[in-house]
């Protein structure tokens, strides 16, 4: 039955119509925020279909679709997911729907917040499905107009020059990935005997390019993707970026556009040049480990709750990086999950800062404390995703992690001691914060006659997200199930076991 | 008639011209005018069109001088398609003031002018067409002529132009004098045959680029032309952007592609460091801008430094990203002008920070600012990205030559610049959707918006479906190298 049905444009395609609905109709703000919510609902639903008549025993692209686009120079409108794309598609739609419901309580210029986060939507599922360089590209910087706009109208006090800072910086390495996608084409170009962005037609030939152009694409392409991730040091976007977003806002860039970063290199800088990735796989190690201890050293010196996850989301990217910089089935599975889990789990953490921020007015650590006798479910939600993303066995994030690490061991064996270090930090960072803000005396620093318990456009998102977290840790196996087929492709052409 | 096939477009504009001061005269309606403008520059867009779909026809002139092929008639549909914005908008903008048929008059002029050139198979042609745009558009500038920076602007304008037009002329005629020919496939054949390298040549190079690197506002022959975008009427800015820089471009194709191809290696490291320094000294100067002319001049310069990239580059494909560019530009940024003259009717500023709170006084003409200026640095999915993404492609592509390796540094500079240009860009858009101004809304002239929206709509189809477009590009830059 599904053969015939463009299913991955649909989705693309719903929250496209919901946005235009919005910006054109949009004078209420009820019902705005009810056709935002039914148009990123329906991605939802369908990525579900495709969840389910997704074939796990093969790992290459599945729900193919393609129409010529421009084809005087080989672009085509082409579409498909294999079973690395297929999660990050329902984590998209997902995290989507999650914060668009998470904000029911947006109240300035509702028609033009909504209409933007389905753009956002759009742009993300659309880079997650592209298997054109060109689509992809385009889609890739879809994401960021709507993402500067969200910092850059609904942000906090420094968002004008967050908002900026973010769009240059991310656009400058989008430039990087543009040229190198411009000089893989010529290259493949007479090896192919024609023109073609297709990603599979060039990573067909492109396996064959001399190693000088395969070490200088491969940089070029993991800068593109490190600072979207972002690798240490071109992350100093990152914790601006994400202080400054409104919270639904932080979750979508935590959750989804730092997953565009590692997603590129797994779809695209892996596959397509294996010979540059293992020559600079040493340098993957490096920065990943780096990046670890970094991201989780600095998150123990913040005050600011949102700071320091957003730093702990350098941290945990890093370990995605690691997972990858293996090169094996099992390295690159794990980062991809990995990938999974920090979504999930980073959503929670950033929807805890947006409640706390909302009910207390502040998120400095130290004028907090005590706040579980006033908020006892937000408490509980909190707990939840600090364990989740500390590393709980039970949890999504123990999994991914523990993965990761045996790869990383199977891999380097020894050098793992160093960003295992990491988990000791993490833990202390998180219980500390946690410590501090929740439990302990009540706080007298801010006033707290006022504080109420989290709403239930803010308990239901965050329900979801904890269930899916302990639903995901115990049965990690309906995650890996999808991506380890296509892993081990990837894996192959590395020619890594 | 048989021989004058090739000049149909011309003729149909210039006759019109020429009758429109009658008109004007026996029925003083500014609407007839008008309608008549549209109607000859439509009937003269109908020629092209249908030529365009004809394929590979080529019409030559009796004697050689022009040839109407898929690239001048590609050409002349941009500027007939910007005369006609420019005409359209112009009915409101330029409404009640004295000398309005010499204002349809001299645009219609002015287009012919520029038709002629992008035709031209001889230099002494290009000349006149070059000449004809020129002073027509001399005598735009200044149509206000009580206004203080109009005629400063016009004065400027008219002397930087006719010294640049001295100097060019200077190189043309030592071309002549080396070679005994003016046509230029002869001196591409002579210049071809000549052994080692006369510092005549040399000479004649130095004029030329200087002399058309005026026209173009190239770095460093770029300082008249914010004065001159500032001080001028805003529609005619639109139209000195839109199309008549476009002409100065269609001549320095002409004469380095085709006359001077052979002696390459000569200007071609010269032309790609003035195309660099071109974008960046655009891109950093329109950043500390406070008048929104003043910064879309500097982003035209910049623009040009890009469209410059074709020169030593020198591909076919180079080609046509170049015409491709040229094409969306003159959506871009003669859109753009034209939406500052739509607001200035309703007494909105030229400042940058007049157009705070855009958003809320007029919608429409907020989203197709944004719109136009996101596509002018290069976003996805509009017309902007896709030609820059041509243009900068065809410099990756030169570069896989090993000889012609440095040609990457021109698409990373072109990358880079755009990154670049995005800051100021993306700053007027802050002010308009960000920041908050006044809030009444505004009643905004019907034929200005409807101007606007043509430039608007051409440059988001272009960017979503430029298959076309792309494919009129590569037609027109096959049928310019013989």
């Amino acid at each position: 039955m599904l053969e015939n049905v463009p299913i991955l444009s649909l989705i693309i395609l719903i929250p496209l119509i919901g946005a235009a609905i919005i910006f054109l109709t949009g004078k209420n703000a009820k019902a705005t925020k009810v056709t935002a919510l039914t148009f990123s609902a329906i991605p939802l639903v369908l990525s579900f279909v495709l969840l389910a008549s997704f074939s796990l025993d093969i790992g290459t692209y599945q729900f193919r679709e393609r129409y010529e686009w421009i084809p005087g120079l080989g672009i085509s409108y082409s579409l498909g997911v294999d079973g690395i794309s297929i999660l990050m598609v329902f984590l998209t739609t997902l995290l989507c729907f999650l914060a668009i419901l998470f904000s029911w309580d947006v109240e300035h210029r509702t028609k033009e917040y909504m209409g933007l986060m389905l753009i956002l939507d759009v742009g993300v599922l659309g880079v997650f499905t592209s298997l054109d360089y060109f689509l992809f590209y385009v889609f890739w910087e879809v994401v960021l107009i709507p993402m500067y706009f969200l910092i850059a109208i609904w942000g906090g006090p420094r968002r004008d020059y967050a908002s900026i800072k973010f769009f240059i910086y991310t656009h400058v390495a989008s430039l990087a990935m543009l040229i190198t996608i411009m000089a893989l084409y010529f290259e493949a170009k007479p090896v192919l005997g024609y023109a073609s962005f297709s990603m599979i037609d060039i990573a067909s030939v492109s396996g064959g390019f001399g190693q000088v152009f395969q070490v200088a694409a491969f940089g070029s392409l993991f800068f593109a993707f490190g600072v979207k991730m972002p690798i240490v040091p071109f992350h100093t976007w990152l914790p601006d970026a994400h202080v400054e977003a409104p919270t639904a806002g932080s979750v979508l860039l935590a959750g989804l556009l730092l997953k565009m970063g590692s997603y590129g290199i797994i779809r695209v800088a892996l596959p397509t040049l294996p010979d540059g990735a293992s020559m600079l796989m040493p340098l993957m190690l490096a920065i990943a480990i780096i990046s670890i201890l970094y991201g989780a050293i600095v998150c123990l010196a913040q005050k600011d709750l949102k700071k320091m996850v957003a730093f702990s989301s350098i941290s945990h990217m890093g370990i995605v990086l690691l997972g990858i910089s293996t090169g094996s089935e099992l390295g690159i599975a794990a980062a991809v999950f990995q990938m999974f889990a920090h979504g999930l789990i980073t959503a929670v953490l950033f929807m805890m800062c947006g409640v706390v921020q909302h009910k207390t007015g502040t998120r400095e650590i130290p004028l907090l404390g005590g706040l579980a006798s006033k908020m006892p479910i937000a408490t509980t939600f909190m707990t939840i995703g600090f364990l989740a993303s500390l590393g709980l066995p039970g949890m999504v994030g123990f999994i991914a992690e523990f993965s990761v690490f045996i790869a990383t061991f199977d891999a380097y064996t020894w050098i793992l001691l160093l960003p295992i270090a990491s988990v000791a930090i993490t833990a202390g960072y998180f219980l500390w914060a946690l410590q501090r803000s929740m439990f302990g005396p009540l706080t007298e620093k801010i006033d707290t006659s006022h504080i109420h318990d989290v709403n239930w456009y803010e308990s239901v998102p965050l329900a979801i997200l904890a269930l899916l977290i302990i639903l995901f840790g115990m049965l990690p196996s309906l995650g890996f199930d999808f991506i380890r087929p296509s892993a081990g492709i990837i894996s192959g052409v590395l020619g890594v076991i | 008639m048989a021989g004058l096939s090739a000049i149909y477009p011309e003729l149909v504009m210039i006759v019109v011209a020429i009758a429109i001061p009658a008109i004007y005269y026996t029925t003083r309606s500014h609407k007839i005018l008008s309608t008549v403008s549209l109607v000859g520059i439509a009937a003269s867009m109908g020629i092209v069109v249908q030529f365009l779909f004809d394929g590979a026809r080529a019409d030559t002139l009796e004697g050689g001088l022009l040839r109407l092929d898929a690239f001048s008639a590609l050409f002349q549909l941009i500027f007939l398609i910007v005369a006609f914005y420019v005409i359209l908008a112009s009915y409101k903008y330029v409404q009640g003031e004295r000398h309005i048929a010499e204002y349809h008059t001299l645009i219609l002029m002015a287009t012919a002018g520029m038709m002629i050139v992008a035709s031209s198979l001889d230099l002494i042609t290009l000349f006149v067409g070059l000449e004809l745009a020129s002073l027509s558009s001399y005598a735009l500038v200044g149509f206000r002529k009580k206004d203080k920076k109009g005629a400063e602007a016009a004065t400027k304008y008219f002397i930087i132009g006719a010294i640049s037009s001295a100097i060019s002329l200077y190189g043309i005629s030592l071309l002549y004098g080396l070679t005994g020919s003016t046509m230029f496939t002869d001196i591409g054949a002579l210049v071809g045959g000549m052994a080692g390298m006369d510092p005549v040549l040399l000479l004649a190079l130095v004029l030329l680029i200087a002399g058309f690197g005026f026209k173009v506002a190239i770095v460093p022959f770029h300082m008249w032309a914010p004065d001159v975008y500032e001080g001028a009427p805003t529609t005619v800015t639109s139209l000195l952007a839109a199309s008549s820089k476009k002409m100065g471009f269609v001549a320095l194709f002409k004469i380095f592609l085709i006359g001077l191809i052979a002696v390459r290696v000569e200007w071609q490291l010269v032309v790609a460091v003035i195309s660099v320094a071109t974008m960046v000294v655009g891109n950093l100067i329109a950043i500390s801008q406070t008048n929104i002319k003043r910064m879309l001049a500097y982003s035209s310069i910049a623009q040009a430094g890009y469209i410059l990239m074709v020169l030593p580059i020198g591909t076919e494909y180079a080609l046509a990203g170049g015409i491709f560019h040229i094409i969306t530009h003159a959506f871009m940024k003669g859109g753009a002008f034209i939406i500052v003259a739509t607001l200035s009717t309703v007494a909105i500023g030229e400042t940058l920070s007049d157009y705070k709170g855009l958003a809320k006084r007029s919608p429409l003409m907020a989203f197709s600012m944004t719109v136009l200026l996101f596509s002018l640095a290069g976003i996805p999915p509009l017309a902007g990205f896709a030609s820059k993404f041509v243009l900068f492609s065809s410099a990756v592509d030169a570069s896989i030559v090993p000889a012609d390796n440095w040609m990457i540094w021109l698409a990373v500079a072109g990358v880079l610049n755009s990154a670049l240009s995005l800051f100021y860009y993306v700053r007027v858009i802050k002010y308009i959707y960000v920041d908050k101004g006044p809030i009444e809304r505004t009643r905004l002239p019907n034929t200005m918006v409807a101007a606007v929206l043509i430039t608007v709509i051409a440059t988001i189809v272009i960017g979503l479906y430029p298959a076309p477009v792309i494919d009129a590009c590569n037609a027109a830059a096959r049928a310019f190298f013989p």
